[in-house]
């Protein structure tokens, strides 16, 4: 076992975890943010358990929690706290999610997305995807909210 | 996009509103299953069979045993005196079959790679997945049995010893219930195909695919001496899984609970079967007395569910020089795995997907034949799209390769064949209640310029470049009348709602099915407000709880937008025409129900319009003040009411592609998809949208991407994402839909339900357009699935 420091949506955190424990499974169970969830068997393919390490997205299947000592973590739960974000609102204004499982994972990717690419192509966009696989939507939908909310971010800065 | 709801003056039918659903799933606070905890709970691992068939010699769980935090192994020898079999009358369908008997954990042999053998709970899930790791199955390895057709030879090694046989089904879909009826038809037919001006006859195939969910299974089950067993279950049909349990496990029935999370991630069908974990996971909290948890890995999921597909068709089709069909015969060979899975045992699929095979066009005569084979591979379990994606594939085709014969447009060929007029009963006996083909059809083709496209296909192709169109369509069932659901699941097919005001003025509609992502709860408050005049807000829905909901089959089949919609209507109705008799007496005036307006939160009675009161006031009296009411009426506003359509019902779609293929490479890109879609009355457009995105992704998925692999031992090799391939964004294009809608005139509402069978014509029409755009070449594809190494070597044949 070893103590970690992580601070977790602004919390800080000093926990005790097994060596081998799974950062997504750090998340979902020692800290009950159940938000980030698990589609794939840690391949890091599906993209539903995708979360901001300082700022950054990355698949928490593919990281220990140890890894994460001393870093900072932001999770859906975080994403836009109590209101929503412009990409949240734009996703429930364009019907960009059905069963819900994969989003958390999709909204933490584009959220980086678009603040790295303030106005992409709808190409740029399914590129940008590539990491998070959805089975309800066929992505239409999807690629409809990201690019309204890329709109409405430049709209208002 | 989404329009805010108190924007809408009241008619909440066909309003794009933002679903009740989305808050929750945008913010992470849903609650699947995997994100409910118990006290004391356990958590449970499998160990899966290494092997497609092999007989089991013993099982040494002594290591396992004794690792600290391990509190259970069991495996098939301790269970199969302790329940009974997994093949309970509940679980058969009324179709003459040979059910094997099978138990949760293989007994003596197993019979496919992924088999469940034995299962481990520890107070740890990594310690339970060490522990799992370390009970040794000693194996003496069988030949599989791997070919559907030599399978059904009669040398080969049998699956299911006792059955004697690996043909699991068999049947005769046309000609009429006798066999001397069958074999007079067959002549007929023959003699059809010996006259006629043209004869295509190909064999089809269509590889072993489906529509895996992003979240996997997963069982919880709490038992207490009390109230007995509570199993959380991800399912598409609880109440179903609360007969099996009790019958199964043979516990009192008012002593099963079923709960379906509120959110599921996705059940495309792969939900609707009854699982054998879910038997053992109850067992195993029933045995230690603590709450029990087990989730599926992606790895388990790949292994065992979401297979479907898998079918070889010989398929015939007899035309006339001017392009009239005359004549369609088929011979189906399934590959039906183990077929160990309750309620469908993999065959019903390829059974309805036998009868669907006739499509939208009128045939003279048929013959349809089926086989179904027991191999040593994971059962056929329902996929979306269920059972007629690789017939529709084939009849697609094939009318595709009729018209290159005949010279004709193959668009021109469909709307010929096409069934103009309905209700129309199918050479298979598959009732079309209502709808118009044609004006779906025709607006389909006004989406496009035809003439334009070979035109423009024309001058490409001096250019060097190969472009193609591809058509489709697919008469497909909204909801499952119990007239088909009773011979094929053993269930009924109505739909059941529990509607309950409150003295508040709020609505909650309880449905016994359990939803997975379709925006049942938007769509249900919308048909409940457009009735009371009221705000979708002020309703709230219930699904999936066995304990408070009434029964249900589950969420298949379409049924939401046909059956469930349509009880809740009528629950609705009738709480309103007794809201209208005691505001009428309270009024002191003689009406019914139709004298009064229910419009923006007031009941407004018609004949004198100051004459009103609010629905919340209404109903307040109604529910708290049961006094001075009319004679013979008592207080209260909750009912349940139960729909049926005195026939099946459906819906129709259709589909046209335009692909551009590499001749060098193979490679082609979908440069545009469009479609027209009669959905009857749509309550929420955005729904049906994404409905209709998602299902035509979806066959686009299955079509070009995705293949579960089986190697000549049946090690299955594609368990995970890297190897079994789902289409990502990239791989996609935008997606047109344009609607020629028919109210249904048999649902309250006029609605249809959708989105179920809407894959089925996908894998059809992209290969068209690909053939389409190949055709100096004269290639005809006749395999999926569609990938560009499969249209190269397409391409160097007719080279040669």
């Amino acid at each position: 076992m070893i103590t970690i420091n992580v601070t977790v949506n602004g919390t800080a955190y000093e926990e005790t975890v097994s060596e081998r424990l799974v950062l997504v499974d750090f998340l979902r169970d020692q800290l009950a943010l159940t938000g980030t969830h698990i589609g794939c068997t840690f391949e890091g393919v599906c993209g539903a358990c995708t979360i901001h390490l300082d700022g950054a997205a990355v698949k928490s299947c593919l990281m220990l929690a140890v890894q994460a000592d001393g870093h900072e973590i932001t999770t859906i739960e975080g994403l836009g706290g109590k209101k929503l974000t412009p990409l949240q609102q734009a996703f429930t204004e364009h019907h960009g999610l059905q069963c819900g499982f994969c989003t958390p994972g999709i909204l933490m990717n584009m959220d980086e997305f678009l603040h790295k690419n303030p106005n992409p192509t709808d190409a740029e966009i399914r590129h940008g995807l590539v990491g998070n696989l959805c089975r309800c939507t066929g992505y239409v939908h999807i690629v409809r909210a990201v690019r309204a909310a890329a709109e409405t971010m430049r709209q208002t800065g | 996009m989404a329009t805010n709801p108190m924007d809408n003056g009241g008619d909440w039918l066909g309003a794009p509103l933002a679903r009740k659903e989305d808050l929750r799933l945008i913010k992470g606070t849903g609650k699947y299953l995997g994100d409910i905890v118990l006290p004391k709970m356990l958590h449970a691992v499998f160990v899966r069979s290494e092997y497609a068939h092999a007989r089991i010699k013993g099982i040494d769980t002594n290591e396992a045993q004794a690792m600290p935090g391990v509190v259970a192994i069991y495996t098939g020898a301790d269970i199969k005196d302790t329940m009974k079999s997994m093949s309970q009358p509940v679980l058969l369908p009324n179709l003459p079959a040979k059910f094997p008997t099978y138990w949760p954990l293989a007994i003596d042999k197993v019979k496919f790679h992924g088999e469940p053998v034995a299962l481990v709970v520890a107070r740890d899930k990594y310690v339970a997945v060490d522990a799992a790791e370390c009970v040794y199955v000693d194996y003496e390895e069988l030949p599989p049995v791997l070919d559907p057709e030599k399978a059904l030879e009669a040398n080969s090694p049998i699956v299911h010893e006792a059955d004697g046989t690996n043909e699991i089904f068999a049947m005769t879909f046309t000609g009429g219930e006798t066999e001397d009826e069958q074999k007079k038809n067959d002549i007929e037919v023959e003699a059809i195909f010996q006259n006629a001006d043209v004869v295509v006859k190909e064999r089809f195939r269509v590889h072993r695919t489906g529509i895996t969910p992003m979240e996997p299974r997963g069982v919880l089950c709490d038992w207490d001496e009390t109230d007995g067993l509570t199993a959380y279950i991800t399912t598409q049909r609880p109440h179903i899984d609360r007969l099996a349990l009790t019958d199964i496990l043979d516990i009192p029935a008012e002593k099963v609970r079923v709960i379906a999370p509120r959110d599921q991630g996705g059940g495309f069908g792969v939900k609707a079967p009854f699982y054998r974990e879910n038997v053992i996971i109850a067992h195993a909290a029933r045995e230690l007395g603590r709450p029990v948890r087990w989730i599926e890995s992606r790895y388990e999921s790949l292994m065992n569910v979401g297979q479907e597909r898998d079918q070889i068709n010989d398929l015939e089709i007899a035309a006339s020089k001017d392009g009239q069909l005359l004549a369609l015969r088929n011979r189906g060979i399934a590959d039906n795995g183990i077929g160990c899975t309750g309620v469908y045992w993999g065959f019903v699929m390829p059974f309805l997907g036998a009868i669907e095979m006739p499509n939208a066009y009128t045939w003279p005569k048929a013959d349809i034949k089926l086989r179904v084979a027991t191999t040593n591979k994971a059962s056929l379990t329902p996929s979306r799209a269920f059972g007629h994606f690789p017939t529709r594939f084939a009849l697609e085709r094939a009318i595709d390769m009729v018209a290159h014969r005949l010279g004709m447009e193959p668009s021109d060929l469909r709307r010929k064949n096409m069934v103009s007029t309905l209700p129309y009963t199918s050479v298979t006996n598959e009732y079309y209640d209502s709808g118009d083909f044609i004006k779906v059809w025709d607006n389909l083709m006004a989406q496009i310029d035809l003439s334009a496209f070979r035109r423009e296909q024309t001058t490409a192709r001096e250019q060097g470049r190969y472009l193609g169109i591809g058509f489709g369509c697919g008469v497909e069932l909204s909801g499952v009348a119990s007239e088909l659901m009773v011979p094929m699941e053993n269930q009924p097919g109505y739909g059941a709602a529990t509607v309950r005001l409150d003295p508040r003025g709020k609505v909650r509609v309880y449905g016994g099915d359990a939803p997975g992502g379709q925006g049942h709860e938007t769509t249900t408050a919308q048909a409940v407000a457009s009735i009371f005049g009221i705000s979708p807000n002020d309703v709230t829905v219930t699904t999936g709880d066995t304990g408070t909901t009434p029964f249900g089959s589950g969420t298949i089949g379409a049924r939401a937008g046909s059956y469930f919609v349509s009880a809740v209507a009528k629950a609705c109705e009738e709480l309103k025409d007794k809201i209208t008799r005691i505001l009428a007496h309270d009024l002191q005036i003689e009406a019914s129900v139709h004298h009064f307006e229910f419009k923006a939160g007031e009941i407004i009675y018609l004949g004198d319009t100051n004459k009103r009161k609010s629905f919340r006031d209404a109903v307040e009296r109604i529910v708290m003040w049961p006094i001075n009411l009319p004679e013979g009426e008592v207080g209260g506003l909750d009912t349940t009411a139960f729909f049926e359509a005195d026939k099946p019902m459906i819906c129709f779609n259709a589909d046209c592609c335009i692909v551009e293929v590499d001749i060098e490479s193979g490679e082609f890109d979908i440069k545009r998809w469009v479609t027209s879609e009669d959905v009857g009355k749509i309550i929420n457009p955005l729904i049906v949208d994404g409905q209709m995105h998602g299902a035509i992704v979806q066959g686009l998925s299955n079509a070009m991407f995705e293949q579960f692999i089986y190697d000549d031992q049946g090690q299955q090799l594609t368990a995970d994402f890297e190897h079994y391939k789902m289409a990502t964004a990239a791989d996609v294009p935008d997606i047109e839909v344009t609607y020629a809608p028919t109210p249904c005139p048999y649902t309250p509402l006029g609605t249809r339900g959708i989105g179920e069978g809407r894959p089925s014509s996908i894998p059809g029409a992209v290969t068209n357009a690909v053939c389409d755009a190949l055709a100096p070449f004269g290639v005809e594809i006749t395999e999926l699935p569609l990938r560009p190494d499969r249209v190269w070597k397409k391409i160097q044949e007719s080279r040669q």
